[in-house]
């Protein structure tokens, strides 16, 4: 058993969105743990600011999201008060002298999309400040990979976002360890060697058998003075019953008054349900004995379990349910942590062999630079950790060090629809269900968790300002809404708030009368003339004959649409799905600025919307 | 930063009666990877028998018996060691004593961590002497000439200039940044601030008034229109490529997203020729029944880490022969 500690001279700081951003920063860590290289690994955002004082190597792996936006886990501290608080708001610091960061080297790795126009903008944002403006030097040329391609390589440097990190990883090693081939032990030096693979790192605080009874078994959160607890209004289904897809009216009212303006989002926090945490702890026997029994940490909470606060009673049914992601799919940290773990034979039919060909199947999982194999098992058909769990009967995790090695629930971010400031937060969710090669079907954790709750149930949420509108920049003028599907739910909001003087609202789905959301008020602020409204749906031919997207509305009605744009300064606000849509709407509004303005080219064109853009006009909102 | 370091031992004559303290120094020296190349008693270069290159080593240490603040060493010697040093080159062994001769010979005094040495810095063209002297008058108060640990660096100005030429820097890295990590491993907790610290810790302080948004640079502002253009080291573009990695770009128009979903079919017609089961029911497989169908590869209960492309069981978790697969307990079914 080794050990792990922290330092602040060496630190792994990530941003990160969907989970790559973290999962390769874990890795690193791992790595520089293993050559005894103490260091801190962190979200940007959690990171301590006045660290940077005492850092020297600085290592940054951040992806980019939305429209050239700093991932939430870069400008918003997981939990506390002061939330805004970071090393990045500290960095933007006009007063900051231009040798700031003398003291530091530093590399980058970005990752990014390159189907979006700001690609990798978050990394060279952090790049230009770091760098340019405050002086850290830089060890090697930042790094930036595509996610849009997991294959292929026009400059021969790799395949796909994996292939990137892992020659960032090996440039790291390579310096570190030539850099500092010793480490001193007690005042003795010794050659810095690695520490064998299948020895466990043990984190610097686990889980232990806790010494007090439990007082009272109601459910708790502790250490997130952030996190508010509201109450479930309403919870009901706006498709028709015979539709594919269940889309929620969801209302809760809040714990007590908060502001929020139009395209502000809530943060909630989701849980397993109980068939899951008992499939659990049926795979895991040694767990389910002491499932129940109270637990402490023999070194503090560590910080990562903080976001939305601690459960109480700490137990292992508890925190299986509340915080250990045991229905995400696994990612390499995840391996590499408890591929060492399958050592257990009792369980399996063919014996000794069978043990041998798990553990190196495992080991394959966590170690293999292509993934390939880890895609094909895991990523491809969205294979949970507990369906892992249940094929490879081997492994015998301990529990202590849960924490440690189990992902982590994370809240899920979401569209307001209700008007600005409405103690009664209204959502419009569409509950994740989908097929695979898998013979379950795959639900998603938190639509999952919200189709279970009724009126009275108990929720966690945050709410996030995003102020994506400048008030006193857009009153009064004219806007374009374009919504397909449940894109349409901050368009709600927007319209709720009474900020512009006319308001077309685009939207478009595949029947009209079994996922027109929100007909009848849509319909009625039509009459109304508080909004133009223009639908299309896609696979009904008798209510939509001739138009099938939301482009196609706009295309048809492009003189008035340039009109609104160009001459009226309208404000265009997108929100859907990623993919093809926001390309296809943008391309659509070049034509329509192309034909009817006097835009010679695509590249004047493109320049207007980019003006807009500029001017808060053009704004996007995909997921 | 691939090629080793070259370093050079000088002897103080008196050094000679502990041999410990020269394998001490070359130790150091390996450790920070410099490979020792010579090592000379200092009245050798003294007189001139023994001549040293320019521009030649990455770092010299000076062994001697004398305490740091009873050091007597030649003053010329001080220019001759330092013609011999590449830029950024460093000299261990020397005390503030000397730093005047430092100074006049371009050396820059490095006070990071528990490190004391000094750093041949690149000829300074523009008054190479007004900015020192500044800080001269400063570090020649009584009391800061041995107990240099906490003091602000030295000469700080001086770096400052260079730090800001940002042209400079990729070269630079693998100078005074370069401090030990090694004793780190030891105690964090102990060695306190350093250097850096002391100087820039001020920013922290909160302001009496609280922070605007003019306070902040523009984030928008930073990367430009241009700089976005600008082809960065690692973009990856789609296109066929020779590893084993096969996966759909989530635009792909190559054609392997059609082939990843006629894969999907293939695997729901095999499931569905061989357990043909509803999803609602509890399903038992059992291979000692007569004309059920089991993959080619024999790792059919093994789970689908194991079994093959064409196995009719893919999608469904490992299994005992013979016994239930409890599909219900992995959740609820459409």
């Amino acid at each position: 058993m080794a050990v792990s500690r922290t330092s602040k001279k060496i630190a792994i700081l990530y941003g990160s969105e969907t989970g790559n951003s973290h999962d390769f920063a874990q890795i690193l860590s791992f790595k520089l743990h293993r050559l005894h290289f103490t260091h801190t690994l962190s979200s940007l955002a959690d990171y301590t600011p006045q660290d940077i004082l005492s850092c020297r190597y600085l290592f940054i792996i951040c992806s980019t999201t939305g429209q050239g936006e700093l991932p939430r886990n870069v400008s918003e501290r997981s939990h506390g008060s002061d939330r805004h608080n970071t090393i990045w708001s500290f960095l933007k610091k006009r007063n900051l002298p231009n040798d700031f960061l003398n003291h530091v080297s530093v590399a980058f790795l970005g990752l990014g999309d390159s189907s979006y126009p700001k690609f990798n903008y978050a990394i060279r944002m952090l790049h230009k400040r770091i760098v340019n403006q405050l002086g850290a030097r830089e060890l090697f040329d930042r790094l930036e990979a595509d996610e849009l391609s997991m294959e292929g390589s026009n400059k021969g440097t790799g395949t796909g976002i994996e292939t990137v990190y892992f020659e960032y990883e090996k440039r790291i090693l390579k310096f570190l360890t030539e850099s500092f081939p010793h480490r001193k032990v007690d005042g003795q030096v010794l050659e810095r060697q690695e520490i064998p693979e299948d020895v466990y790192l043990e984190p610097p605080s686990f889980l232990k058998l806790g010494s007090n009874e439990i007082e009272s078994n109601e459910v708790m959160f502790e250490g997130d003075e952030s996190v508010r607890r509201g109450k479930v209004v309403k919870n009901e289904r706006i498709t028709a019953q015979d539709h594919f897809q269940d889309v929620r009216q969801f209302v809760f009212s809040m714990e007590f008054e908060e502001k929020y303006y139009s395209a502000d989002t809530v943060s909630i926090y989701p849980c397993n349900n109980d068939n899951s945490v008992n499939r659990f702890l049926e795979l895991q026997p040694r767990w389910a004995e002491i499932a129940d029994k109270p637990l402490e940490f023999t070194a503090g909470v560590p910080n990562e379990l903080k976001d939305g606060g601690l459960v109480r009673p700490l137990t292992l049914r508890n925190l299986l349910k509340y915080h250990c992601d045991i229905a995400s799919i696994p990612r390499t940290s995840f391996f590499m942590k408890v591929w060492a773990f399958a050592t257990d034979v009792s369980r399996l039919e063919e014996g000794e062999e069978q043990l041998q060909q798990q553990r190196e199947k495992l080991h394959q999982f966590a170690t293999d630079q292509d993934m390939q194999d880890l895609y094909d098992y895991c990523n491809k058909p969205r294979r949970s950790i507990l369906e892992v769990l249940q094929d490879f009967l081997s492994i015998d995790l301990p529990w202590k060090y849960a924490l440690d090695y189990l992902p982590l629930i994370k809240p899920r971010y979401f569209s307001i629809s209700s008007g600005p400031c409405d103690p009664n937060v209204e959502l419009t969710i569409a509950i994740v269900k989908y097929r695979t090669m898998l013979r379950k079907i795959r639900e998603g954790l938190c639509t999952n968790y919200l189709t279970s709750l009724v009126e009275n149930d108990e929720i966690r949420y945050k709410v996030q300002n995003k102020n994506s509108f400048k008030k006193d920049e857009i009153r009064g003028k004219p806007a374009i809404l374009v919504s397909p599907g449940v894109g349409l739910a901050p368009m709600m909001s927007v319209i709720r708030s009474n900020m512009f003087s006319d308001i077309h609202l685009f939207f478009g789905n595949r029947y009209m009368n079994s996922d027109f959301l929100y007909r009848e008020q849509l319909e009625s602020w039509n009459q109304q003339g508080k909004i133009l409204l223009h639908t299309c749906f896609s696979r009904d031919r008798e209510n939509s004959p001739n138009l099938k997207y939301v482009q196609d509305i706009l295309w048809e009605m492009g003189e008035t649409i340039f009109d609104l744009m160009v001459n009226k300064n309208a404000v265009l606000f997108l929100c859907g799905s990623s993919g093809k849509m926001p390309v296809q709407v943008r391309i659509t509004l070049i034509e329509i600025i192309k034909k009817w303005g006097h835009f010679k080219n695509d590249e004047e064109a493109q320049s207007y919307l980019k003006k807009m853009e500029k001017e808060n006009r053009y704004l996007q909102e995909t997921w | 930063m691939a090629s080793t370091k070259t370093g050079l031992v000088l002897i103080h004559p008196g050094a000679t009666e502990d041999p410990s303290s020269v394998v001490n120094a070359q130790e150091q020296a390996r450790s920070e990877g410099v490979s020792v190349e010579a090592q000379f008693l200092i009245n050798k270069i003294n007189d001139g028998s023994v001549k040293l290159e320019d521009n030649h080593y990455d770092e010299v240490r000076y062994v001697t018996p004398e305490a740091s603040d009873e050091i007597r060493f030649p003053s010329k010697l001080i220019g001759v060691i330092g013609k011999s040093l590449k830029t950024n080159g460093k000299l261990y062994g020397l005390s503030d004593l000397y730093k005047l001769d430092a100074l006049i010979n371009e050396f820059e005094i490095s006070r990071s961590e528990n490190h004391y040495c000094w750093i041949k810095k690149a000829s300074i063209k523009a008054e190479p002497v007004a900015v020192p002297l500044r800080n001269h008058k400063k570090t020649t108060t009584p009391g800061t000439t041995t107990t240099a640990k906490k003091s602000l660096p030295i000469f700080k100005r001086a770096t400052d200039n260079d730090s800001t030429k940002n042209k400079q820097q990729k070269q630079q890295h693998t100078g005074p940044a370069r401090v030990s990590l090694d004793s780190e491993d030891e105690d964090e907790e102990s060695e306190g601030s350093s250097d850096p610290s002391d100087s820039k810790s001020k920013f922290f302080e909160k302001s009496g008034s609280p922070l605007t948004e003019n306070d902040s640079i523009e984030e928008d502002e930073l990367v430009d229109e241009n700089e976005m253009r600008e082809p960065s080291l690692t973009m990856i573009t789609c296109g066929k490529s020779k590893t084993r990695r096969r996966k759909a770009c989530k635009d792909c128009t190559c054609g392997q997203k059609e082939i990843e979903e006629e894969e999907l079919d293939g695997v729901r017609k095999q499931q569905d020729k061989v357990v043909k089961f509803s999803d609602q029911e509890l399903t038992e497989i059992d291979f000692t029944v007569q004309g059920k169908k089991v993959g080619g590869c024999g790792s059919c209960t093994l789970g689908d880490a194991f079994r093959c492309s064409g196995c009719p069981y893919l999608g469904l978790p490992a299994f005992k022969p013979g016994q239930q697969i409890d599909l219900s307990s992995m959740g609820d079914d459409l």
